[in-house]
């Protein structure tokens, strides 16, 4: 469970750039809003890399604030760029990097990222230098890096915007599958549409709170759209 | 952003007997290189010590010599640069002696890099730091430092390589600051980006063993209902007063 509570990140000069009050439970949350409109700050005040300047952030009752080393632990943070993810030349190591966090014996950590890697099926890309993968081949391998430490809570800002239309439904038929809490952005309507519950953005404001379907017209007629279809 | 992970160097999955060589042992073996090269500055101790880490490449990683000399692209400019410079300063025999000195500090280093996992590096550079622990020091972050900065070299190799051919389309190629101030800039924004990647996955927060770090308690699954299988959203599905 997420809960904003007057959640208020303000910028140098004093100048508001989101206000947020909600409570997330759903299993797929999914936020849509126009480029700068507060979406991904939204995001990071999760897991804290962001931390509010008025009001509260709290993940199953922790402080953002408070307890950021306890909610990064709880919540896995994924970017939409895989390339600003992934810290290690290989996606093996990457996953290794990960699973440091759990002090396990060299073995034992080699052998379960071998079983993650296998888990998302890029264990053929393994020992691949992450430059030599496809876009959606990295994302995977970014989405297999955060999960490897199974986090409660999954947070993805724009994952598929970078990829094709193949590795686009790879990417959300792999996170339709996780038994994770996951709150995305994105800009792909259809995307949005696979949430329980869509929050609207705007001007740093969460402007519309409700069923997907309601909120991608709302969204629709907030930018001037057509408001019917996807 | 292209990559140059492989022409810099690191691990390559293969055989020989140097990927069965202890850490330690390879370690050792590329101090004790840099260490006499730089002891016995003479020709002929360059030239012993370049014949012994080429063989031990050729013998031990099975790499031919084709492949051993591509190794040294990424540092060839600097290599050649100083070798003309040692040259006009001190002649033939000095030049060799410092240039060949540096390739083979370079081949052995290399050597050790190519046959060990990053990994099993990084846990050499805990074990190592070890003993700082009685000083406060987190030999985690150690790691973590090392890991970044093999992480980085590359990724900025390739930045220059980027912001050059930029240059070069534009016809802007023979102006510096045109190459250099982008550099600068895309260099600071992916230490931000990696500051900010390595602050989401939550590696080099501070582990107080106090244990306090868990959130439990909750059942993902249901349960008592923390998290909603499914359905109409639970927002209100209306305006919402911000």
């Amino acid at each position: 469970m997420i809960e904003f509570a007057g959640a208020k990140v303000r910028v140098e000069g004093g100048r508001t750039i989101l206000d947020a009050t909600a409570t997330l439970r759903e299993r797929r949350v999914s936020v849509i809003g126009a480029n700068g409109s507060g979406k991904s700050t939204l995001l990071r005040l999760i897991n804290g890399l962001l931390v509010p300047s008025a009001g509260s952030v709290s993940v199953f009752g922790r402080d953002t604030r408070t307890a950021g080393r306890a909610v990064r632990r709880a919540v896995g943070f994924v970017f939409t760029d895989p390339l600003s993810q992934l810290v290690m030349p290989t996606g093996r190591e990457d996953v290794e990097l990960s699973l440091r966090t759990r002090k396990l014996p060299p073995a034992e950590r080699r052998r379960q990222a071998g079983d993650v890697l296998r888990r998302f099926g890029v264990d053929h890309l393994a020992d691949r230098s992450i430059y030599d993968l496809s876009g959606g081949e990295r994302q995977i391998l970014a989405l297999a890096v955060v999960l490897a430490v199974e986090p409660r809570i999954l947070v993805a800002d724009e994952p598929t915007t970078l990829l094709d239309l193949r590795n686009d439904a790879r990417v959300r038929a792999l996170i339709a599958g996780l038994e994770q809490q996951v709150v995305f952005t994105t800009h792909n309507l259809d995307f949005a549409l696979e949430a329980d519950r869509t929050l609207v953005v705007d001007a740093g404001a969460v402007v519309f709170d409700g069923a997907p379907a309601d909120a991608v017209a709302h969204y629709r007629a907030l930018v001037g759209g057509p408001v019917h279809g996807p | 952003m292209r990559g140059f992970g492989s022409t810099m160097g690191l691990y390559e999955p293969g055989h020989g007997f140097l990927y069965r060589t202890p850490l330690p042992v390879k370690a050792a073996g590329s101090l004790a290189c840099a260490g006499v090269v730089l002891a016995w500055r003479s020709p002929s101790v360059t030239g012993v010590a370049l014949l012994l880490t080429l063989a031990v490449l050729m013998v031990g990683a099975h790499r031919s010599p084709a492949r051993i000399l591509r190794m040294l692209l990424p540092a060839a400019p600097v290599l050649v640069i100083l070798a003309l410079y040692q040259v006009w300063l001190q002649g033939w025999a000095a030049a060799f002696g410092v240039v060949g000195g540096i390739i083979a500090c370079l081949l052995a280093a290399r050597a050790l890099t190519l046959t060990t996992p990053v990994q099993d590096i990084l846990d050499g550079v805990v074990r190592l730091a070890g003993p700082f622990r009685v000083l406060g020091a987190q030999p985690e972050r150690f790691a973590l430092a090392l890991s970044v900065m093999l992480r980085s070299i590359p990724y900025l190799a390739g930045l220059f390589v980027d912001v050059r051919d930029a240059a070069k389309a534009r016809g802007l190629d023979r102006d510096p600051r045109v190459a250099v101030t982008p550099l600068v800039i895309g260099a600071v924004a992916y230490a931000h980006r990696t500051g900010e990647a390595l602050a989401a996955r939550g590696l080099g927060d501070h582990d107080d063993g106090s244990g306090d770090d868990d959130i439990d308690g909750v059942d993902i699954d249901g349960g008592d209902g923390d998290i909603d299988g499914g359905g109409a959203g639970s927002g209100d599905g209306s305006r919402v007063r911000t």
